[in-house]
């Protein structure tokens, strides 16, 4: 072990100890995303928690592994009250001077990272779900616990998972974990009930008891009194004098003088202010304070939260790959495997040695997949790449083949085409691609890519998909 | 045996002379058929007179009524009667008069009445549901709803009862027919007359007591009970003289508090309500003496000031509480008397007399029957179901109901009774009985 060197760098700080470089950022500005790969881990200077939060969200919501598992220290000299970044980091280091502490950590991190085996996961819960066991699997975690976390829009927050997704979609976080406990990823414990507003899905609700028939909150209330001699029955108010502060009945004017035995209060009553309606039992509504809509607690939708238990399967679905879930998209009509599609490119490749002929490799892209998906959840998200496949097939000869890289990444072939026909076609593809979405998923916005690429008989297959892929994963 | 007295009553009947009628059946000549009879069948001619000469008057009425379009509010006090609310608020729904408010109140029920009102408010078939977690008594129930209703016209229906779809545009109707009405009573008949004997006798007494009856003391302005079952009030009128007082007998005691502020009382035939009656003898027992006991407590004690002549004198009431007092109970008593006479003076013609009344008054209440259906609006029964039964009213009305009507007027003369019954909770009939309600 040595002295720690400091580098100043644009993009943060770099420390170089043990043979390990730590990427040390003060700002958030001073991040660059991409920069975390060439780092051993990142150490986070915590002067503002808000901050902090943001860093290690960026990083841990990433979706390339070499970034989201990435070790993530915060250098702070307290203790960080928060459990949920608490979750997310995997330890503390009051002063850089100790940064020899965390050599041992990194390399742990280092040594299981590299158990791990990437499998292009294609659905966006396969996705998710890779990321959250991996990450388990590489900080040691056997289970997930929700943490009640103000700052999450269903009220608690399973930190692994929930990075991934914005205060709004988190709900749909629930779903994903259901999707791994029926995969037998998981076992669960029961935790809590939680009830989550039926337009938005938040469960930041205020409960207030409201007039059954106008829902307003500006009620009144008053006992019922009734006085024995003369069968009056009335509120408390009708038997108020101006005089004095007793009471005196406005039927037969007998002061009232003692309960039980010349009157009684059998029940209270309630007034609403604002239409006047008289009632002995309110509504109980919840006015969500995330999109305002206020509705009886009857129409809430109730999910419950659990403590998830990664199961042998689980740890091993985290080190050999999870590609698939029953929900999966490999089943959509009119694709074939990618394990097939580099099988049929080889063939392809060697046809050409022989041919000379001119055949591409064509990709597209859902550059905004996780936002995508994560709003419209899994059943919607595969009906939405089955509406893309239907478009593609009829665009492309019968003879070409489509496959899924990956639930955001589209692969086909288009044999015996000149290249700047392919081009044209993707364009016009794409172009329709973009009409479909606008005409079937309003208010939702698809950003498309494609990329073609003419294979050459030179190159191996495996090249090829690099050359087409390499700006989308 | 029968030989013998057959024989003997054929002899009778033989030698019967007017004179001899006139002395051994002036009770029934005098009381009965005359009032009974004569006096009904000529009043019921006038009254049909009446209503085909004010045929358009009443269409106009109904115009009216349908123009101005008042909010009623219906009011049903009651104690575990939940299981009748869902049709009943189903048979509301089928009204042809439609702007009406509901509301329900749950006097101390101890079954899921409370469950079943919460539901239809929640459901909207019910307006207003409001419960008294301590039970107060009929009339602190009603009141309870009096408060908190809204409507210009008061109807006051018991949870277990029925009402044709016309029913509540019918019993409003009066109040547009003729100024100064302050409450109308609905025609209530017996729903499951067929059940046993007993409710079939009493399918025909409220026949002859309500929809004959009632349509009479109307016509003649001496009307006096309106029927908790199905009776409308001006809200302003019953809300002016503070609603319901301790029962039991409410519902004659404030058509007769209306009355006394100068406001009419009428009935209206056509607004028909079907009630369910006690299907027992021991049930029906019980439920006259209490409202017979009422005709004391309420005619004699509370408002016998109608039979003083002062300020607030009004004849018609001096003469619905005098009729009601004296038909009820004076000729009560004196139905004893005759009774003793007979066995006194006359012991050996004692049976023949005895046979010679059973068919006098089976064959008045033969003809009665029959000649009184052709007033009929409209039945809900078939007249010849009941022909058969016709005889046992003379037993059933002459005898059993005079029996039980001589041990209510005994039990609340001497004893006061009525305060002690259990149909009013007790915190509320010991002020009653305190303060002489």
């Amino acid at each position: 072990m040595g002295q720690a060197i400091h580098h100043s760098e644009n993009r943060g700080t770099r420390i170089e100890y043990a043979g390990h470089s730590f990427l040390h950022i003060k700002h958030l500005e001073s991040l660059n995303i991409e920069d975390v790969k060439n780092h051993s881990a990142v150490i986070i200077e915590t002067r503002d928690l808000d901050y902090v939060r943001m860093i290690v969200s960026r990083i841990r919501g990433n979706i390339a592994p070499d970034i989201y598992l990435k070790p993530i220290f915060l250098q702070s000299r307290n203790s960080i009250n928060d459990l949920v970044l608490e979750n997310l980091v995997d330890g503390r280091i009051s002063n850089l001077d100790k940064v020899a502490s965390l050599v041992e950590l990194v390399e742990e991190n280092l040594n299981r990272v590299q158990d791990l085996t990437f499998a292009n996961s294609i659905s966006f819960e396969a996705q998710m779900i890779t990321k959250m066991i991996t990450l388990m699997y590489t900080k040691d975690q056997k289970s997930l616990l929700p943490i009640p976390y103000i700052y999450s829009s269903i009220n608690f927050a399973y930190p692994l998972l929930s990075v991934n997704f914005s205060e709004t979609d988190e709900h749909a976080v629930l779903n994903i974990l259901d999707i791994a406990e029926s995969e037998g990823l998981f076992r669960s414990e029961y935790y809590d009930r939680i009830y989550l507003c039926n337009q938005c899905s938040s469960s930041h609700l205020s409960y207030r008891e409201v007039c059954p028939k106008c829902s307003s909150s500006n009620t009144k209330s008053d006992d019922i009194i009734h006085h024995f001699p003369c069968g009056y029955v009335g509120p408390m108010q009708d038997f108020k004098n101006e005089i004095d502060d007793k009471l005196d009945c406005p039927k037969c004017n007998k002061r009232l003088r003692h309960i039980g035995v010349d009157y009684d209060k059998p029940s209270v009553i309630h007034e609403c202010k604002n239409c006047s309606h008289t009632f002995q039992d309110f509504f109980v509504n919840a006015k969500c304070l995330s999109c305002g809509s206020d509705r009886s607690v009857e129409q809430l939708k109730s999910k419950i939260i659990k403590s998830y238990f990664l199961t042998k399967k689980g740890e091993s679905a985290a080190i050999k790959g999870f590609v698939t879930t029953t929900k999966d998209i490999d089943e959509i009509f009119g694709t074939i495997k990618f394990d097939t599609f580099k099988t049929m490119l080889k063939y392809e490749i060697e046809r050409l040695k022989q041919t000379e002929g001119s055949s591409n490799i064509c990709a597209i892209y859902i550059r905004n997949s996780s936002l995508v998906y994560s709003k419209l959840g899994s059943t919607l998200q595969k009906g939405l790449l089955k509406d893309l496949i239907s478009v593609i097939r009829s665009n492309i000869r019968s003879s070409d083949v489509i496959s899924f890289v990956s639930s955001s990444t589209i692969i086909l072939s288009m044999n015996e085409i000149p290249n700047k026909i392919s081009n044209k076609i993707m364009g016009n593809m794409v172009r329709l691609l973009e009409e479909l979405i606008a005409s079937t998923f309003k208010k939702l916005d698809v950003q498309f890519e494609y990329k073609v690429v003419a294979l050459d008989h030179h190159k191996p297959y495996e090249e090829h998909i690099t050359e087409l892929t390499i700006d989308f994963i | 045996m029968i030989d013998k007295i057959i024989d003997n009553y054929l002899r009778f009947l033989s030698t019967l002379t007017p004179a001899d009628f006139l002395e051994f059946f002036w009770f029934f000549l005098i009381f009965e058929f005359f009032r009974y009879f004569l006096v009904e069948f000529i009043v019921l001619i006038l009254t049909e007179v009446k209503k085909v000469t004010s045929r358009k008057q009443r269409a106009s009425a109904s115009a009216e009524l349908f123009f101005e379009n008042p909010l009623v509010s219906i009011l049903i006090p009651g104690k575990n009667e939940g299981k009748h609310l869902y049709k009943l608020v189903n048979s509301l729904s089928e009204q042809t008069y439609k702007n009406i408010e509901i509301i329900v109140v749950d006097d101390g029920s101890d079954d899921d009445t409370p469950a079943i009102g919460r539901m239809l408010e929640k459901a909207g078939l019910i307006d207003v549901f409001l419960r008294n977690e301590v039970r107060g008594g009929k009339a602190s129930g009603a009141n309870l709803a009096l408060r908190y209703s809204k409507g210009k016209y008061i109807i006051h229906l018991d949870a277990d009862c029925s009402y044709d779809f016309d029913a509540i545009e019918n019993i409003l109707i009066p109040f547009y027919m003729e100024l100064g009405v302050g409450g109308v009573g609905g025609n209530v008949n017996v729903r499951n007359y067929k059940h046993s004997l007993v409710t079939t006798l009493q399918g025909v007494e409220y026949y002859n007591a309500i929809t004959i009856g009632r349509k009479v003391t109307s016509y003649l302005g001496i009307y006096r009970v309106i029927s908790g079952a199905f009776g409308a009030f001006r809200a302003d009128v019953i809300k002016s003289i503070g609603g319901w007082d301790i029962g039991p007998g409410l519902d004659g005691d404030i058509t007769v508090k209306i009355r006394k502020k100068g406001y009419k009382i009428r009935f209206a035939a056509d607004a028909h309500c079907l009630t369910s009656v006690p299907n027992t003898f021991k049930k029906l027992v019980k439920q006259r003496l209490r409202w017979d006991k009422s005709l004391i407590r309420f005619r004699l004690r509370k408002h016998n000031d109608v039979f003083k002549v002062q300020a607030s004198f009004r004849l018609l009431d001096f003469f619905s509480a005098f009729e009601n007092f004296f038909y009820n109970v004076v000729l009560n008593f004196k139905w004893y008397i005759y009774l003793t006479i007979m066995l006194t003076f006359y012991r050996p013609l004692f049976i023949n007399v005895f046979i010679t009344n059973v068919l006098l008054y089976t064959i008045m209440n033969y003809i009665k029957f029959l000649l009184f259906s052709l007033f009929r609006d409209r039945s809900h029964s078939s007249v010849s179901y009941f022909l058969i039964y016709l005889p046992c009213m003379v037993l059933y009305f002459g005898l059993f109901l005079r029996a039980v009507r001589t041990i209510a007027y005994l039990q609340e003369i001497f004893f006061k009774m009525s305060y002690k019954d259990t149909w009013n909770p007790r915190k509320t009939s010991i002020h009653a009985e305190y303060l002489r309600l």
